[in-house]
């Protein structure tokens, strides 16, 4: 079991770095996995747990920190992902221009290019390793469903994860 | 609508209302950000649509999670200091405690071999789910013409670097931020996305 401070930390960085719930990915992604405290698969398993659960797109950050370090983990995500977002209060009450100045537009412009680019390298890497037998057509296929239906947005993210599961339990058994 | 606030609102109220929010909104971003509207604007008039949009709009410029943005945004109209703490409570707190019991009922059935058959499928999914995000959010955030260009090309550098380098995510995140102090300058923040980029 991790220990919660240093879990904190990393959750506390990964979401002062994105921006969005999903923004946090890529950072939480390297952290974690460099330091041995989740697998790819408990990041998929987190995610999909997110878009089963209640409130905002970021609460797979708390399923993470409970695959990661059990109910402290969990408090630990919860808190670490919730300080960074609240700079914002300070900010729109002291220094309102300045969130809208040019300066402050092209950086919030580049963090948002990087992370797209970097979520959408993410989408490639827990695509990649799919078990012991390998990637298969059916795997490719599901994904690039779930992408087009995602972009058009008309199914709800749970029901495209229950046709995931249901998908995997007919073809991947 | 009903008429905007008098005074500052009860915290009890408020926190009722950030809990109807946490608890009821499958899905992620797009139903939280109806449930807010339904309880903050259109039941109780705490809000008007404009502020509630012009704090939408701010909370996008956020690091983190937009929405808890949003709750502390609200929050301090709201109730002030303490409305912060009572919004984004109300709002996370409940959801946390459903996402962790969701989790572990997962974790107990993690070694089943059905389990394992079914997130053969979710996995795929949701990696196609979280591209498709990455899509919707260049989609709200490249611009037209030959700034696009320049816009798109950050996007390919920082896809090519997670891919084909062992540059951190952050140190990439960091740079693209400050380079764009400088070379993406032209307009004003990107406060337009829709709520399923969050």
């Amino acid at each position: 079991m991790s220990d919660p401070l240093a879990l904190f930390v990393i959750f506390l960085k990964a979401a002062a770095l994105g921006m969005g719930g999903y923004g946090s990915l890529p950072v939480l992604r390297e952290d974690l996995l460099l330091t041995g405290l989740a697998t790819d698969e408990q990041l998929v398993q987190a995610l999909a747990v997110g878009r089963f659960s209640t409130g905002p797109n970021g609460t797979y950050i708390v399923s993470l920190g409970y695959f990661a370090g059990g109910i402290g983990g969990a408090v630990a995500a919860l808190v670490a992902s919730c300080l960074p977002p609240l700079v914002m209060v300070p900010l729109v009450a002291f220094a309102r221009g300045r969130l809208l100045s040019p300066g402050f537009a092209g950086f919030s412009r580049g963090v948002l290019l990087a992370i797209s680019g970097l979520l959408l390298a993410f989408g490639v890497a827990i695509l990649a390793p799919q078990g012991p037998g390998g990637l298969a057509w059916w795997h490719i296929a599901l994904a690039i469903g779930a992408l087009a239906v995602t972009i058009q947005g008309r199914i709800h993210p749970a029901l495209l994860i229950g046709l995931g599961a249901a998908a995997g339990l007919v073809l991947g058994r | 609508m009903a008429n905007a606030p008098s005074g500052p609102v009860r915290l009890g109220d408020l926190a009722r209302a950030w809990i109807a929010v946490g608890t009821q909104s499958i899905g992620g971003a797009s139903s939280t950000v109806y449930l807010m509207r339904l309880r903050l604007v259109e039941r109780t008039g705490w809000l008007t649509r404009r502020e509630f949009m012009e704090s939408y709009s701010l909370s996008q410029l956020s690091p983190g999670i937009h929405l808890v943005a949003l709750a502390g945004l609200i929050g301090h109209r709201l109730a002030g200091i303490r409305g912060v703490g009572v919004s984004v409570a109300g709002m996370m707190v409940p959801a946390a405690i459903i996402t962790v019991a969701l989790s572990a009922a997962l974790s107990g059935a993690a070694g089943h071999p059905l389990t394992g058959a079914a997130f053969a499928g979710i996995g795929p999914v949701t990696a196609g789910m979280t591209a498709g995000l990455a899509v919707i959010s260049a989609r709200g955030t490249v611009r037209r013409g030959a700034r696009g260009a320049l816009d798109v090309a950050v996007i390919a550098l920082a896809f090519l670097a997670f891919v084909g380098t062992a540059i951190s995510p952050a140190v990439v995140i960091i740079a693209f931020g400050l380079a764009g102090i400088v070379a993406l300058r032209h307009d004003r923040p990107e406060t337009g996305r829709g709520p399923e980029s969050e």
